[in-house]
């Protein structure tokens, strides 16, 4: 039996995602939906409308009025926003976990996806395009794979280092060899599993390889854009670093150059308030 | 992160969250027990001068100055501050494209170039992750590398 033969079986251990988040992601796909769907969908699940309202309540929103429901925070803060809150709490019991093989502590690599998430937002109206919720759930969860890999990178960590290291291998290489799989792949699997749309199991599957993405190159393209500004601004980095390819083509296909990337750090640090907002929604 | 912390408190151990290609800029006066760790996101504070007045920790060229002379003011001198530098890293591959680490770490050089100050040493550049400490009653300076134990430096 191979490795992967191994590795495999665990994607049923996970926990299922939320029902209602993989609804809303149905709705904002739709054309037909309206936000009031969305909202009468959600509401729904007490247990996320309670976690959001009080959210919405924090001193963060600084608002006056005290929000009483859903659809008053649609009011109050938005669309967009709502959707933030409630798709991170939808995921943040899963990525909240240590991934010890990484080198990640409790927190670390939900810090690292939600400063990915809100990124993929920076960036997408950097390059004149909506924010959408798919793109910050692609861009949120795009590491999934992490969570199962993790122990079995610990088992065969001094192997996968001598590639690093020695070898110059990239991280995702050196996974793959040593263990016949790697975090993206097998989180493609896992989202997969779940029932994820298209489009967000290809930003899980090519976040490392964006140019072999046969479909939904841009959205792909952003989540791997976005994963790499978050690792060399140091949100969540592990044992794996910044070992990683960077692509020009990638760049040269958005027009974008090195500033933007520095522009979008800069944008990223004005928004950390907003990172610490959704880092404490459990 | 883009933040500046400096002290003479004996008991203090200041440190950073990892850096990436962020810079951490550790400054200490011997003498005077003067510790204090810069870690700045960015090389140049032209592309936001309006973000660098709310906050000059950010950048390299507006952090910089400001934390020396923060130095200065804690009783620091500058012919026996020592200044040791960690980070700068970078992803692989194409890295005229994603070089904020390398033009960070360019940018330090200059200004410390500029300020006349020697660079005592460096744990900069490659594609890992590292994180300081430093004791502010001896001046002992550990890198930490998620790959193993941490290295004094």
């Amino acid at each position: 039996m191979s490795l992967v033969d191994t590795i495999l079986p665990f994607i049923t251990e996970l926990p299922p995602f939320p029902a209602v988040i993989l609804r809303v992601l149905q709705l904002v796909e739709d054309p037909n939906s309206s936000a009031q769907d969305i909202v009468e969908v959600i509401q729904y699940d007490q247990a996320i409308t309670a976690n959001v309202l009080m959210v919405c309540n924090s001193a963060y929103f600084g608002l006056r009025q005290p929000v009483t429901s859903l659809r008053d925070a649609l009011v109050k803060i938005g669309f967009n926003r709502l959707i933030e809150i409630v798709l991170a709490r939808g995921s943040s019991y899963i990525f909240y976990q240590a991934c010890h093989g990484y080198r990640l502590g409790v927190g670390e690599l939900w810090r690292h996806s939600v400063a990915c998430a809100l990124l993929s937002q920076i960036l997408s109206a950097r390059l004149k395009k909506e924010k959408n919720p798919t793109q910050f759930t692609a861009a949120l969860v795009h590491d999934v794979g992490k969570i199962i890999l993790s122990e079995f990178v610990r088992d065969h960590l001094e192997e996968i280092k001598n590639l690093v290291q020695e070898n110059h291998h990239s991280f995702i290489e050196a996974e793959r060899e040593v263990l016949g799989i790697d975090h993206a792949e097998l989180g493609g699997k896992i989202a997969e599993r779940w029932r994820f749309p298209p489009n967000i199991i290809s930003g899980i599957r090519y976040h490392h390889t964006p140019l072999s993405a046969p479909t939904f190159q841009e959205l792909v393209s952003i989540v791997y854009l976005c994963d790499l500004v978050a690792l060399m601004t140091g949100f969540g980095g592990g044992v794996d670093g910044l070992s990683y390819p960077g692509y020009k083509e990638v760049m040269k296909q958005y027009g974008l150059v090195e500033k933007d990337l520095e522009q979008i750090v800069n944008q990223l640090e004005s928004e950390l308030k907003q990172v610490d907002l959704i880092l404490n929604i459990r | 992160m883009a933040d500046m912390k400096l002290t003479r408190d004996g008991k203090a151990v200041l440190t950073t969250y990892t850096l990436g290609a962020c810079i951490g800029v550790v400054l200490y006066d011997p003498r005077e027990k003067v510790g204090g760790i810069l870690h700045f996101m960015l090389p140049e504070s032209r592309m936001d001068p309006q973000k660098a007045r709310l906050n000059p920790w950010i950048f390299a060229d507006t952090g910089l100055p400001l934390f020396f002379e923060e130095a200065f003011r804690l009783g620091g001198e500058k012919k026996r501050i020592w200044i040791k530098v960690v980070g700068g890293a970078e992803v692989m591959g194409d890295s005229a494209y994603f070089s904020i680490g390398k033009r960070n770490y360019l940018a330090l050089r200059k200004i410390l170039w500029f300020h006349n100050f020697p660079l005592l040493s460096e744990a900069v550049g490659g594609n890992v992750n590292r994180a300081v400490r430093l004791e502010v009653s001896t001046g002992k300076l550990w890198v930490r590398t998620p790959w193993g134990e941490d290295r004094e430096l």
